[in-house]
């Protein structure tokens, strides 16, 4: 069953605090985090279900994929001094990469791929306790292929079927966001406009209506990564967010959300 | 969407952003290009224009030859506390 649902911010900043940050902007958003804590260990579930975007570390130019599932044992990474390595719950894992194929997505999976701070930066400050194992649902946001809206928002809505399915209790994590520029020209101007507005659509309900961005309007406004929120919405259709905060830096809209299921 | 901040890199810069992949995610490669870059970048076959450009870390030139730009934000970030291990300070 579906238990929670959850969007946190994961720039890397957050975690590892360089002095080109905001130390009180900072520790704002990991107050945030430690709500979500707080809930998740209220909610007592047995597994994460992370989406999350790679940053071109599991997935190179030999192979892309748009949306894929990992169904390991336990999966590992690391970012500046951090080592990590969480377990993965399998058996859960492996139904959602079988019932998105009965469903017709065509998921990739892979038992051996390098975990990024996509998913470790949003677990490092929220993983109850005790801490649950995971499961590691990539959806593609920079290196094309990058799936539509559209289609993150069906393959959402085929992920809340399953999961509600299931005995396990499950709570979604949608890892990134808002808006943000790494590598161009805008770096130290996202548009926390378009972030205030959309934040402000959810919180009326009006999940829905991601599912009918373009991928053009992501990309112009910084919010590439936003398809891992699409994802969820298609899990929690209309439910009216609860967010945690927006904390707007010099480069990136953080934002802390919860969805109630 | 050809003008988009996060397009389809061009085959033809294949082994570029190789390169820039293996300073952000090799930490062996990327100690070899900090101490030799000529010889690292030589290792995985770039060409003349393209070792130019990555040793000056000109990002105009370097998105000009199809290198990917989140590709080139972390690789120069890997080289940055490679070469200048104090520039993380933590609160």
């Amino acid at each position: 069953m579906l238990v929670g649902a959850f969007a946190c911010a994961h720039t890397p900043q957050l975690l590892i605090r360089p002095e080109t940050e905001d130390r009180e902007l900072v520790l704002r958003v990991h107050r945030a985090f430690a709500r979500v804590k707080s809930r998740l260990e209220a909610l007592r579930p047995d597994a994460i279900a992370v989406i999350a975007g790679d940053h071109v570390e599991a997935f190179f130019l030999d192979a892309v994929p748009a949306l894929a599932v990992y169904v390991g044992t336990e999966c590992s990474g690391s970012f500046g001094p951090y080592r990590y390595r969480l377990p993965i719950d399998e058996a859960l894992a492996r139904a959602v990469l079988q019932e998105g194929l009965e469903r017709g997505f065509d998921l990739l999976y892979t038992q051996e791929a390098r975990l990024d701070y996509a998913f470790y930066v949003p677990l490092h400050f929220t993983m109850p306790a005790p801490p649950v194992p995971i499961v590691p649902l990539h959806v593609n946001v920079y290196l094309p292929p990058q799936p539509t809206p559209r289609r993150c928002y069906e393959w959402g809505s085929a992920l809340g079927e399953i999961l509600r399915a299931r005995s396990e209790r499950v709570v979604l994590m949608a890892s990134g966001g808002m808006s943000h520029f790494p590598g161009t020209e805008r770096y130290a101007d996202p548009d926390f406009d378009y972030d205030r507005q959309l934040l402000e659509r959810l919180r009326a309900g009006a999940g829905r209506e991601l599912g009918r961005l373009t991928g053009e309007e992501l990309d112009k406004t910084g919010n590439v990564e936003l398809r891992t929120w699409i994802t969820l919405l298609g899990a929690v259709g209309g439910a009216r967010a609860d967010v945690y905060c927006y904390e707007p830096s010099w480069h990136h809209g953080n934002a802390v959300v919860e969805w109630p299921v | 969407m050809a003008d988009a901040h996060y397009r389809f890199p061009p085959a033809r810069a294949y082994r570029l952003n190789c390169c820039l992949r293996a300073i952000k995610s090799d930490p062996d490669y990327c100690a070899r290009f900090v101490a030799d870059p000529r010889a690292a970048m030589t290792e995985i076959g770039l060409d003349e224009a393209e070792q130019t450009a990555l040793s000056s870390l000109d990002r105009g030139a370097l998105a000009t030859l199809g290198a990917h730009p989140y590709l080139v934000f972390m690789a120069e970030l890997r080289l940055r506390i490679a070469r200048e291990p104090a520039t993380l300070e933590y609160f």
